[in-house]
């Protein structure tokens, strides 16, 4: 086996964020493999969206490291053919069309504008492409964010709950998309709170409560008593 | 820091609430003129006045601070900032990039508005029947301090807004403190009112009367100089704040 990794892969290690004395994300350590959908789960306040906020340097740790590749998000060379974020999807100006929220990223990250087309045919937004994103439904800004994490096509995609707002259609097609993100071999870590879904689409569990690990495996592993996701994710966050 | 700068110019270009900003600017300035011709009309002789009447661009230089908090006041309000440090990890860079790209487009503001500003004072002095001087001295270095005026406000403008960061605090404070804290302040300190920041630019942009006022200001390069101190100041404080705090 080669030492050098070609394939970027996720490892927390430590990761810890305080805020005065409220502890956020607690010493919190995890791998993710590429090649499979990661699932991130906790419930409500546990520290995903912290925790996915420090490895996309946007929140710096108290203690510990968040690395992607080896390296810290702020120390990737071209952080947008490395990495694809989807956070919460209010991130837009309401008075920008769709197709130039993507047109800035594109200009800023250096890649080439044609990828804008071709990242709104993917996610069925082409459409509503010229549109001023005021006028977008929550499942339209969705695919937007989610636009704009492909645009680079990243080898690793962190996604916070990328299928809140989306319809029956868009996360069949969410499903399918990450799916085969997966199969050709890409790094995919995505929260969600929507454990049905999860449990179709997903290889691996993160598990965390107060900031805390508390299950990580294949999702196998954990509904292997012939427990559902749902009852299982219960009995280990409680 | 070129791809950087040209991101902010599309950024830009692709909303339209910043231009209704810098379209205030000439807008202020030509209707600020007009009030000066109509009230003041046997005026239009003296030589202060040519001067007085083409300050209006400096005065203008408050919607160039507008439109520097929107840089980033305005990135956090949509969340925006997210995507723009995701892209560009380095925030200084991001922030170093908005400060120049604003005080470039407040300067063109403010040359626009002088262009503008020249052309309606042109017409009111000839549809007065008194002669234009195109030569006054006081006045193109009136002009001058105007544009420069602008520039620095639109950048001190990105400092406020990265501090801020709260958009519509960040616009009331700056506008707080140039209609009313500024005065007070001024009045507590004394003579060394001139040397606060709305002070040095009336000192910078500031027309024929501008010796005048109740404070002594500066003379017009002291108070660009003092200008550039503040703007420097912001600019500082708004790359450190930036680099460090969490965007959550």
């Amino acid at each position: 086996m080669n030492a050098t990794i070609t394939v970027p892969a996720i490892t927390v290690h430590r990761l810890t964020k305080r805020y005065g004395t409220v502890t956020a994300v607690d010493a919190l350590t995890f791998d993710v493999a590429p090649g499979l959908v990661t699932a991130f789960l906790g419930p409500n306040g546990a520290g995903k969206t912290t925790t996915l906020r420090m490895l996309l340097g946007l929140v710096t740790p108290t203690e510990g490291e968040a690395l992607i590749g080896g390296r810290r998000y702020a120390d990737l060379a071209n952080p947008r053919r490395t990495v694809g974020a989807v956070l919460e999807a209010t991130g837009f100006h309401p008075g920008r069309t769709g197709r130039d929220h993507l047109r800035v990223i594109a200009q800023g990250a250096g890649l080439d504008a044609k990828g804008v087309t071709a990242a709104l045919d993917r996610v069925n937004l082409t459409a509503a492409a010229d549109r001023r994103v005021r006028g977008y439904s929550l499942g339209m800004r969705q695919r937007l964010g989610l636009a704009a994490a492909l645009l680079g096509d990243p080898q690793v995609l962190i996604l916070d709950e990328p299928a809140n707002g989306l319809d029956p259609a868009g996360i069949a097609e969410l499903r399918d998309l990450l799916r085969g993100l997966a199969a050709e071999g890409r790094t995919i870590l995505m929260s969600s709170h929507v454990l049905s879904e999860v449990a179709q689409t997903v290889d691996q569990v993160i598990i965390i409560a107060a900031g805390r690990l508390r299950r990580a495996g294949p999702l196998t592993d954990l509904t292997a008593a012939g427990e559902t996701l749902e009852s299982a994710f219960l009995s280990v966050t409680r | 820091m070129h791809t950087l700068i040209r991101t902010e110019v599309l950024k830009l270009r692709t909303v339209r609430s910043p231009w209704l900003l810098l379209g205030a600017v000439p807008l202020l300035v030509i209707a600020g003129i007009s009030g000066l011709v109509m009230s003041n009309p046997g005026k239009l002789a003296d030589p202060g006045t040519q001067a007085n009447a083409l300050a209006h661009v400096g005065i203008a230089a408050l919607f160039t601070l507008a439109f520097g908090i929107l840089a980033v006041a305005g990135e956090y309000r949509h969340k925006t900032i997210t995507d723009s440090y995701l892209t560009t990890p380095g925030r200084g860079q991001v922030v170093g990039a908005k400060l120049v790209g604003y005080a470039v487009f407040g300067a063109l503001a403010g040359l626009v508005a002088s262009g503008a500003g020249l052309g309606v004072a042109a017409a009111w002095w000839s549809a007065k029947g008194v002669p234009f001087a195109w030569g006054n001295s006081a006045m193109w270095t009136t002009i001058g301090g105007g544009i420069a005026a602008n520039a620095a406000f639109a950048a001190i403008g990105v400092g406020v807004g990265a501090l801020i960061r709260n958009l519509v605090g960040a616009i009331a404070i700056a506008l707080a403190w140039v209609a009313v804290v500024e005065g007070i302040v001024g009045q507590l300190v004394g003579n060394l009112a001139r040397w606060l920041p709305f002070s040095a630019s009336q000192a910078l942009g500031g027309g024929d009367g501008r010796d005048t006022l109740a404070t002594h200001l500066l003379p017009r390069l002291g108070g660009g100089a003092v200008l550039a101190v503040y703007t420097a100041l912001f600019a500082v404080a708004a790359i450190a704040t930036s680099v460090r705090r969490d965007v959550a």
